[in-house]
């Protein structure tokens, strides 16, 4: 800084600085477009110019003439417009939640050591943990579990499974028992496809339920929360009325009738489900959004001259989204649910390894291999466990009130 | 739970009343901790005063003095754990520490009433006036509806509600802050208490407004006979309504005596600070410089030495210095007035002008 | 002498009332009712009044945090080039009247002090970037500029530069309220608005708030409006004083002629309700009867009168003063509503006796039985008979014929009591044609 620059508050010329209007871009939204773009055009380049049989990197390599080097580095992917919508949530995530926590080391620490009070709820981080390092990183390690027939109901390692279901035991046989090798250290189902492998899968989707219709709720819950309670009038009646239909529209029928007329995978299950379920959250952020509205920081950011967008997104909503961050690890427990539910009724997509899948197929061998609904389902019930456990952790860590005691 | 050491902030109690004439209210070495993630925090650190019937004892200090957790500690209004009272606290003789839950269940709102600084909270929104007054009546007595209700509506005469029959079905918010608090005291009148813990019950309200629920309040207390504890940091309602003052500073008593002692010959250089804040005494001082110590880690010797302008070495180490008599019913917590040093530097360092008795 | 650095004239703010489905206006309470002011360099001016009289409200519309319903605002200072007014009537600088982009480079010129420290910060930013963001909102995009000013205004008002990075719940009240200071005065305005600044603190907190707005008053040439219910911290640091009431300025004037020889029946009550300090002194209080009327439906004439201990009798009525305002009184009471018909009636049906209740009315508000005049007499009888059958209004009507007083038919103009100091009282209009009064 030159020796010019004014260093207090009565030497500034304000006719020097310009009045800024318009949107400036963020260092945060500069870094979502630089991460965010490449995902685009991914996506762009499978729809037009990938085929169905294809892979999307093998043919990539062919078109950059990058074979060889993709070959030898094994890079053959095939990512799923899933997969990809999943990477941009990530990206979204790791900008909005990982970047503030980063640039703010002391509130960090603090939310942090209220979070590990509750031990419950570190214990289900950490399995979460698995489950999002395993969703991610499994499907490279470990390969998509493959049919084999000769190597059907396998018990896990420690069980066996009386000889009289299966046709081949791959371990020792004992009293008319087969027993559990560690090629398939938790079993496998009635293709022979070996479920340790497929739990591992099952992350994947796990993570990208969770992620993908997270940010979908979010997204439009807080817009239409915040902008709701800060409008007010008409605005406010109209979006409210608009929440009101969406809360009471019928979404399960709705699928059923997509996946019977259009049929439905995955991915249109997460958008359907999302799209309709974020009435709640909707709901609950506005009301939140009124009482921070009369809030006098917010008269004072009004005198400050700040336009009605930059007050919204600077003031009112980190102070109502924080909030429903335990409302959203309670959403997402719903959402595996019913995948699970809609693959157990047999309508879910059967394309997809996900945990309701396997445990859809273990249904009818449940009496002799429990294994193959009992490893998938304990998972789930973890799982769901987890999130709910954090849930509750994150509201108390995070709640400004239990710091701002009046000292008597 | 009753001490029976002598505490060394209560000489004797000889001095402020006869032995045949038990204090309505006495506290002797109030402790006060609370157990929370830093550190055990003393609230209130051996405070003792005494209050009796028909007077007004105000306690007075700023934010974070401990004023408001030692009234509360009287009733155990306190949640225990995390906090934890001990002393000899002793109503009408009672030891109120070792009562049951029914029993203090019996005295609070009966013998012993509170009245807070927030009337909004103190009501609960969803009910009428009327209906939460019958309520609070009908816990402590088993009197018919209509006769409550009677009792209800001549309660909100007395503290000076117009139109009392009509009011008694409206809800707490139709009321104006002022209305709220005489409510307040209406429904802390229910029991006939004999000593009233009024916790801030005028910070909130316009001066003028103040001046009316003073006057209630000096009213009801000459006509039943009340004791009333008020706590409070604005000097000029204590000028106005106390009989006898207890200045508190980080959970200690600094200063007691009678509001005429405490006003006209303040000894402690904390009440002589607090005055010098009012215009009518000093006027250009500019407030209190510094702020409350750590109360999960108290300094050694005097709680105030470290804002205070006559602070010498021997106000650093040891305890809060021990009460001197000054005169008869006026201590102070402060080394100057000990032997071997001289009261005048804290006397007259000119901070405030005050009227020179003689002594 | 130089023109005023901020002129208000008949401000005006008037909020609607709605019922029904289409939002139907019923009626409209008036908040600010026409209130003018002058302010110059330099100045500290106080607006005292109680809760609800609509002082905070002023302050809102001055610097349009609320649109205002009539009136100017001509602000002269900052960077506004001195005008004169328009053939239309309208003025350049009036505040009302300004764009967008004259609103926001009006807003360096001109920020306030809110109330609640509590609730005045964005709990989630560090105080810090809460100051410097006024910076960046009008176009200081070096973060590191940004930073050395806060800090360098940080340690003026007494914090240190590290509390930069701290958040607001780690402060007291008192230290909010400073950093509430520094906010406002980061875009270097030459206007300060302090709504109650001090209320929320403890008394020896006020005075080193006060004192902090003092000093950086005398370093920095700052005006400022400083708005409070207690006429105590007006005196403290105010040069000049407005005392509202119900929308209204009752008095105005240099704070020691108001405080010492207060002209207004109003400003007196405020003035004896300033607590003494002296145990031995007893205060002198002034108790006004009944409570403020709502501002949805002010009383006419002079809006004081339906609580003034001071209203004038009307001349051409043979009857001492007291009476007279005893009569007043129950007047009030039957227009506010406030008689309890019902407990005078349990206490009289003791004696089954109709007559009892209306004895009882006589006794409460001190209304003989006998009168000497005629009129009088009748009026006070068939109001009384009215009343107990159940028919307020005609009461109303049969005292408002004979008591009328003038205070409630004219209201009263500001009358000059000499160097800038005002007051709104018809007892001392000098074309009044009422005889003696009881002062």
């Amino acid at each position: 800084m030159n020796d010019d620059t004014p260093r207090t508050f009565d030497e500034v010329d304000w006719e020097q600085h310009s009045d800024r209007g318009g949107v400036s871009v963020s260092r945060r939204l500069r870094m979502l477009i630089i991460g965010g773009t490449p995902i685009a055009l991914l996506w762009l380049y499978d729809r037009l110019a990938v085929g169905q049989r294809e892979r999307i990197f093998v043919s990539l390599g062919e078109d950059l003439g990058l074979s060889g080097l993709f070959s030898t580095l094994g890079i053959d992917f095939d990512p799923s417009s899933l997969d990809l919508l999943f990477v941009f949530t990530m990206l979204l995530f790791g900008a909005y939640v990982l970047v503030p926590l980063s640039q703010n080391p002391r509130m960090t620490r603090y939310y942090w050591r209220e979070f590990t009070r509750n031990r419950p709820a570190v214990v289900s981080l950490g399995w979460l943990g698995v489950v999002f390092v395993g969703g991610v990183v499994g499907p490279f390690v470990i390969a998509m579990p493959e049919q084999n027939l000769l190597a059907a109901y396998q018990p896990p390692v420690f069980g066996s499974v009386d000889m009289a279901y299966v046709n081949n035991c791959l371990g020792g046989i004992e009293n008319g028992r087969c027993h559990g090798t560690w090629a398939h250290p938790l079993g496998t189902d009635r293709g022979g496809k070996d479920v340790f492998a497929a739990v591992v899968h099952g992350m994947t989707v796990t993570m990208q339920i969770t992620f993908i219709t997270t940010t979908l709720v979010a997204l439009i819950g807080i817009t239409v929360g915040t902008v709701s309670a800060y409008a007010g009038g008409w605005v406010d009646e109209l979006l409210m009325r608009f929440v009101d239909i969406v809360l009471s529209f019928p979404t399960l029928l709705f699928f059923l009738l997509i996946l019977y007329i259009y049929g439905a995978g995955l991915g249109m299950f997460i958008l359907v489900f999302s799209l309709f379920g974020w009435g709640a959250t909707a709901r609950y952020v506005r009301s939140k959004a009124l009482a921070v509205s009369e809030a006098a920081f917010i008269d004072s950011a009004r005198l400050s001259g700040a336009s009605t967008y930059y007050i919204v997104r600077r003031h009112v909503v980190p102070n109502t989204a924080s909030s429903i961050i335990t409302q959203l690890t309670l959403i997402v427990p719903g959402f595996l649910l019913a995948e699970a539910q809609l693959a157990f009724l047999g309508i879910g997509d059967t394309a997809v390894p996900t945990w309701g899948e396997l445990i859809s197929s273990g249904r009818t061998a449940i009496d002799f291999a429990p294994w193959i609904v009992l490893v998938p389902g304990f998972a789930l019930f973890l799982t769901i466990l987890a999130f709910n456990f954090v849930g509750d952790a994150l509201l108390d860590a995070i709640n400004p009130e239990s710091d701002a005691e009046v000292d008597r | 739970m009753s001490s029976s050491h002598n505490s060394p902030d209560e000489p004797s109690t000889a001095d402020d009343h006869s032995e045949a004439d038990s204090p309505l209210l006495s506290v002797r070495d109030l402790t006060t901790t609370f157990a929370t993630a830093d550190g055990a925090r003393r609230a209130v650190d051996g405070v003792s005063f005494t209050v009796d019937a028909g007077e007004t004892v105000c306690l007075v200090g700023e934010s974070g003095s401990g004023k408001t957790v030692a009234t509360e500690s009287i009733t155990q209004l306190i949640d225990q754990p995390p906090g934890t009272i001990r002393g000899d606290l002793r109503f009408n003789g009672t030891d109120l520490l070792a009562l049951s839950q029914p029993e203090l269940r019996s005295i609070r709102g009966a013998e012993i009433a509170h009245i807070f600084q927030n009337p909004q909270e103190s009501m609960n929104p969803c009910y009428t006036v009327g209906w939460q007054l019958v309520e609070a009546i009908q816990v402590h007595e088993e009197i018919p509806e209509p006769q409550a209700r009677r009792r209800a509506v001549g309660l909100l005469n007395r503290v000076g509600i117009d139109s009392a029959s009509s009011r008694f079905t409206d809800y707490p918010h139709e009321f104006s802050g002022g209305q709220k608090q005489r409510v307040m005291i209406a429904m802390a009148l229910v029991g006939s208490p004999q000593l009233l813990l009024a916790d801030e019950p005028t910070t909130a309200l316009d001066v003028t407004v103040q001046a009316q629920i003073l006057d209630v309040l000096a009213e009801l207390q000459a006509e039943t006979g009340m004791g009333i504890l008020f706590v409070t940091h604005d000097l000029g309602v204590v000028a106005e309504i106390a009989d006898r003052v207890v200045v508190m500073y980080a959970g200690k008593v600094m200063e007691r005596g009678s509001v005429d002692d405490v006003f006209h010959r303040p000894a402690h250089p904390y009440t002589r600070a607090l005055l010098a804040c009012l215009p009518a005494y000093g006027g250009t001082n500019g407030g209190i410089p510094g702020s409350l110590p750590d109360p999960t880690d108290p300094p050694d010797g005097c709680r105030f030495a470290d804002r205070c302008e006559h602070a010498v070495s021997a106000c650093r180490t040891g305890d809060q210095p021990q009460a001197i008599a000054l005169s008869d019913g006026h201590h102070v917590s402060c080394v100057h007035y000990q032997s071997g040093y001289d009261p005048q530097t804290v006397q007259e360092d000119g901070t405030i002008r005050q009227e020179e008795t003689d002594d | 002498m130089t023109e005023p650095l901020l002129s208000v004239r008949d401000l005006t703010k008037y909020y609607s009332q709605t019922e029904g489905l289409l939002n139907r206006e019923v009626g409209q309470v008036k908040a600010v009712d026409g209130i003018s002011l002058d302010i110059s360099p330099g100045e500290t001016v106080g607006i005292v009044g109680e809760s609800g009289c609509g002082k905070s409200t002023a302050a809102s519309a001055i610097v349009r945090l609320e649109e205002p319903t009539a009136g100017e605002v001509i602000f002269r200072g900052g960077s506004r080039t001195p005008a004169e007014r328009r053939d239309d009537g309208s003025h350049p600088n009036d505040v009302t009247t300004f764009d967008r982009s004259e609103l926001k480079r009006f807003r360096r010129n001109v920020q306030m002090i809110f109330q609640d420290p509590a609730s005045s910060f964005n709990p989630r930013q560090q105080v810090g970037d809460a100051v410097g963001e006024l910076l960046a909102v009008h176009g200081m995009d070096d973060r590191q500029q940004r930073r050395q000013i806060v800090e360098d205004l940080l340690t003026r008002v007494g914090l240190s530069a590290a509390d930069y990075d701290r958040y607001p719940h780690e402060f007291s009240g008192g230290e909010k309220q400073r950093i509430a200071i520094a906010r406002a005065l980061v875009l270097n305005p030459d206007l300060l608005l302090a709504d109650e600044p001090v209320s929320a603190l403890d008394v020896s907190v006020q005075a080193e708030v006060l004192s902090l707005i003092d000093e950086l008053q005398q370093a920095f040439g700052l005006s400022i409006i400083l708005i409070s219910h207690d006429m105590a911290v007006v005196n403290a640091i105010c040069d000049r004083v407005a005392v509202m009431y119900l929308g209204e300025f009752v008095e105005t004037g240099p704070v020691d002629a108001v405080l010492t020889d207060p002209q207004h029946p109003y400003t007196e009550t405020l003035v004896a309700a300033i607590p003494t300090p002296d145990p031995t002194k007893s205060r002198q209080q002034i108790t006004l009867p009944g409570t403020v009327p709502s501002p949805a439906d002010p009383p006419s004439g002079c809006r004081f009168h339906t609580r003034c201990p001071k209203v004038i009798q009307p001349d051409d009525l043979d009857l001492d003063h007291e009476t007279w305002l005893a009569v007043h009184r129950f007047r009030q009471a039957i227009a506010a509503g406030s008689i309890d018909l019902d407990d005078l009636r349990d206490t009289a049906a003791k004696q089954t006796d109709e007559w009892s209740v209306a004895a009882q009315l006589r006794e409460s508000f001190d209304l003989p039985a006998q009168f000497d005049d005629e009129t009088v007499a009748t009026a006070v009888t068939t109001a009384i008979t009215h009343l107990v059958d159940g028919s307020p209004a005609a009461a109303a009507a049969v005292l408002a014929d004979v008591f009328q007083t003038p205070c409630e038919a004219t209201a009263p103009a500001f009358i000059d009591h000499g160097d800038g100091h005002q007051s709104a009282c018809l007892l001392h209009t000098t074309d009044e044609n009422s005889g003696s009064t009881d002062e």
